[in-house]
């Protein structure tokens, strides 16, 4: 019936105590995987993207050296470039944005008994296999998020601890710019200032989760200076939208940076001749920034495709889409987030014969209980994102006309 | 190019049009018909603004004009030019000076006139060079081989640089860099970059386990081994007292892992006692105790010099851990050199070990990168460890392309690094010298300690001596030749040989090396101190 070759069994998984709806669908003629002469189109998430070949090129030509005596010229160049563009002291070539993070977090909350107050759909709180508490014995604290990423400044005096036997004590402040989860939302810099400034005035600092802060210094116009200027640290991706095949920095006082660099050793991210992957990011620093208006905008043709359909059952604004992030709801009584994500990797010679060129195939990832999410990146262009659009109409209509 | 002449009469600027420029002198023939504001001042000053190809930009023309004599003085001043700032020569120390015909030298601290073969001067002269020299914050990378160094006086010198920190300072050559870049790619968080599985496979192969997991890391494999052994609350280690793991790990496996150690006197060749790692292990009844849970070892014991375990005992010992019921750890960072040393397969060294880190980035010259071997139930751990860790990388096929690179090519031509090791301390051992000594039966694999006498010289001395060139030296051998290496301990000092070390590079070595100990020998006086 479906052609289950197709299947991206990996991303979908089996999830105990899931209940799989009733999805009513048209009876599709298979055809066999040889066939299959479309257009795959992997939007799951900007970290798929392969290196360009002049990034290969500046990898290649990288004059290199051991990083763990720090002797590394390359890493030390692009560390040089990324305090510059911040306005830091110091910044620190890291293996991935988890290990930035935790090096921060932990960098922070030195002492026993630290809590760290942060948005209950941050990354650090979801998707870091609880790394604060599990290596670092740190409580997290969390702070209910508003949908466009932000959450409410008054709460952080009231949830700060005061001196009591019974409190731990709260040492850190944490944001996150694009707030994933909202769906890369850009917070706003008036409210990242507040933050700041309150944070100043209980004595925390504040550290911010800046995986994508490229998109959205990009998406807003400000410049990452402006963005951090409160920020004592933050931690900034290049293996995302930039493109890098491997990559993240850390950015902050140089005392702190003393620190951090302890704690990468003794977390394992120590590596020998690095400067192979800090001159992709350096290449990256040069050619890919300004593109990320090219996802941001691709990301709004395909929320504007899938709101001018109007259906009932997949929705989308695109006023919600601010930077390469897009999150798709969908109606619960008719389609699993799963059930979607299926959807979109199967094709029937009907819709092929419909939308013509062999059919495409979209792999996307399941987001919450109703919600699918979209990322666009360097790798998915102007043609791709078109047969995105195609299929996902199609997909819409279909789903539309049995339910 | 737009030339713009303006005009400063009385205060006012207005634009003059149709003025005769060539060259950058200003012909005052539209002036002297008087300009659009009439009658033309006495004394007037004029600005000519404009880009000319090569030339100085910008002139100050000053002008005296009377009407009785028609005196024309033109005064040129080259002002400073923005685009020196990028130029290779005056980078790092040049800046614009107070006013704007100045330069500002930050080196020097000294105002310059703004002309550009003034400032192409200045930078050539001795002072600048020694001063630039000194306060150069980011030095050019230490480069092993032929060198050109300039030492505190500004002097340029050619040396021959040899290397022997550590085996992990090798650049990947340009066979492995192709390697690398021709690599298919995928996301390893997703499970999907094929690079990565092949290494993976091969490796696992290779020591005949069941899965391997790469790491950016040594310290990370370890650290990982030890937490996925360890998964539960209240666990123990037995480690050598010696070992990597436990002195140089920053104390991860506590600091990380909450994981309690429980330290075993290592023997001089790397090995322990197995009846003291019996009277070492927990009763497991008893609530006052941890609980142990995993025997870690060394192979090949690199603070005890490099030395590969005897065969049969790393067989003892996993009879006694399958005994006592306990998992065996093996720290094999540069197991290749042990299996190379004592002519077996890797495989069949760790056959008794439950599982094994192994590191790419020292003798067998990958830029990074270190793998974690177990069986499948591990590794699925290991995985998770490894996210939390942080060492969950995207696109990492490209640096596990350069591993297997090296597995094919540096692998098999790892017994020359033995050869050459051995060579080095040869070379020592027949100076007969009693300040440094080395055991030739000691060097199995790639590393040479040397043991210093602590009267004539101790290790941080002798590095500092090898490190530097006298004048002496550099007659006698007719080379200036530096050799690095590390002072691990007050009285030793450790040269590792790589696949960077050619045998001219062990040729000057040894020839610095017995240099420098004869001066030793022939010491006349007791330059330092004997502490009682």
């Amino acid at each position: 019936m479906y052609r289950e070759d197709v299947l991206c069994r990996s991303i979908l998984g089996n999830i105990p105590g899931r209940q799989t709806r009733q999805y009513q669908s048209p009876s599709h003629t298979p055809t066999t995987m040889t066939d299959f002469k479309g257009v795959v189109v992997d939007l799951r998430s900007d970290t798929i993207t392969k290196p360009s070949d002049g990034m290969k090129k500046a990898m290649m030509e990288a004059l290199v050296g051991d990083d763990v005596y720090r002797e590394d010229p390359t890493v030390s160049e692009l560390e040089k470039r990324m305090a510059e563009c911040t306005g830091k002291e110091a910044a620190l070539f890291v293996p991935s944005g988890t290990m930035g993070n935790l090096i921060s977090v932990l960098g922070h909350c030195e002492h026993r008994g630290s809590e760290v107050l942060l948005g209950d759909l941050a990354h650090i709180f979801l998707y870091e296999q609880a790394g604060m508490a599990q290596l670092g014995g740190i409580q997290p604290h969390i702070i209910p998020t508003n949908p466009d990423g932000t959450f409410d400044v008054d709460e952080i005096p009231v949830r700060l601890r005061y001196e009591d036997v019974h409190y731990p004590r709260t040492c850190l402040v944490c944001l996150e710019n694009t707030q994933n989860v909202c769906g890369g939302k850009v917070v706003p810099l008036h409210w990242i200032d507040k933050v700041g400034e309150v944070a100043e005035s209980v004595g925390l600092p504040v550290h911010m989760d800046g995986a994508r802060v490229m998109n959205a210094s990009v998406a807003s116009g400000v410049s990452l200076e402006r963005i951090l200027r409160v920020c004592q640290t933050a931690s900034i991706c290049f293996s995302k939208g930039l493109g890098t095949p491997v990559g993240s920095v850390i950015v902050g006082p140089e005392k702190f940076m003393y620190k951090a660099i302890r704690l990468r050793k003794v977390l394992g991210g120590g590596m020998r001749q690095a400067g192979m992957l800090a001159a992709a990011a350096i290449y990256s620093l040069d050619h890919m920034v300004h593109r990320l208006a090219q996802d941001h905008h691709h990301a709004q043709l395909i929320a504007k495709a899938i709101n001018e359909e109007k259906s009932r059952n997949v929705t989308c604004h695109p006023d919600d889409v601010d930077t390469n992030i897009i999150i798709v709801n969908l109606n619960p009584e008719t389609v699993t987030p799963d059930q979607f994500c299926e959807r979109l990797l199967m094709v029937s010679e009907d819709e092929i014969n419909e939308t013509g060129d062999g059919g495409v195939l979209v792999k996307v990832m399941p987001w919450t209980t109703t919600t699918v999410r979209f990322v666009t990146h360097l790798d998915a262009s102007l043609d791709h994102i078109q047969a995105v659009i195609t299929k996902l109409k199609y997909v819409i209509r279909e789903l539309d006309s049995i339910h | 190019m737009a030339a713009m002449l303006f005009v400063m009469v009385g205060g006012a600027v207005l634009p003059m049009l149709g003025s005769d420029i060539e060259g950058g002198s200003l012909s005052m023939g539209a002036l002297e018909d008087g300009g659009p504001g009439g009658a033309v001042p006495a004394q007037m000053t004029v600005s000519v603004e404009e880009g000319i190809e090569g030339g100085a930009e910008m002139e100050v023309v000053e002008m005296k004009h009377s009407p009785e004599k028609k005196r024309r003085v033109r005064i040129y001043s080259q002002k400073f030019r923005k685009e020196w700032l990028h130029l290779k020569e005056f980078q790092g120390w040049l800046t614009e000076g107070i006013t704007d015909d100045r330069a500002h030298c930050t080196v020097c601290d000294k105002e310059l006139l703004a002309g550009k073969s003034e400032l192409l001067k200045h930078s050539r002269g001795k002072k600048h060079r020694t001063r630039a020299a000194k306060s150069n914050p980011n030095p050019p990378p230490v480069q092993h081989g032929l060198s050109r160094v300039i030492d505190e006086d500004g002097m340029p010198h050619l040396l021959r640089i040899v290397d022997l920190r550590s085996d992990t300072v090798t650049q990947p050559s340009r066979e492995m860099k192709k390697a690398m870049m021709e690599a298919t790619l995928g996301d390893d968080v997703f499970s999907e970059d094929p690079t990565v599985k092949t290494l993976e496979d091969r490796v696992a192969q290779m020591l005949e386990k069941e899965a391997a997991l790469f790491v950016p890391s040594g310290t990370m494999a370890n650290l990982i081994c030890v937490m996925t052994h360890c998964w539960g609350r209240g666990s123990e280690v037995i480690v050598g007292d010696q070992s990597h793991l436990y002195l140089w790990a920053q104390g991860g496996m506590a600091q990380i892992g909450s994981v309690h150690h429980r330290t075993i006197k290592n023997l001089p060749d790397g090995t322990f006692s197995l009846n003291e790692v019996r009277g070492l292990v927990r009763d497991e009844h008893d609530p006052q105790s941890p609980l142990t849970s995993l025997i870690c070892v060394e192979n090949p014991h690199h603070n005890a010099g490099g030395k590969a375990i005897p065969l049969n005992w790393m067989d003892e010992l996993g009879a006694l851990c399958s005994e006592l019921g306990l998992p065996l750890h093996c720290d094999g960072a540069r197991l290749i050199n042990a299996s190379v040393a004592l002519g077996t397969s890797p495989a069949r060294i760790v056959q008794a070990c439950d599982s094994v880190s192994l590191c790419l980035n020292k003798g067998l010259g990958a830029p990074m990168g270190s793998l974690v071997i177990g069986t499948k139930e591990f590794i699925a751990k290991a995985k998770r460890l490894r996210k939390v860790l942080g060492g969950g990388l995207h696109q990492s096929g490209i640096v596990a392309a350069a591993g297997l690179w090296a597995l094919d090519h540096v692998a098999p031509r790892l017994s020359w690094d033995h050869t050459h090791a051995r060579a080095l301390a040869q070379s020592v051992c027949e100076e007969h010298s009693s300040a440094v000594t080395v055991d030739l039966k000691d060097v199995h694999t790639n590393v040479v300690l040397l043991h210093c006498d602590n009267i004539r010289v101790n290790a941080k001395k002798l590095c500092q001596r090898l490190a530097s060139v006298t004048d002496e030296e550099s007659d006698e051998l007719s080379e200036q030749i530096v050799v690095m290496a590390l002072a691990i301990s007050d009285t030793t000092v450790r040269l590792v040989t790589h696949c960077d070390i050619r045998k001219e590079d062990v040729r000057s070595a040894t020839r610095k090396l017995k240099y420098v100990i004869h001066e030793y020998d022939n010491m006349m006086y007791l330059e330092y101190k004997i502490s009682v």
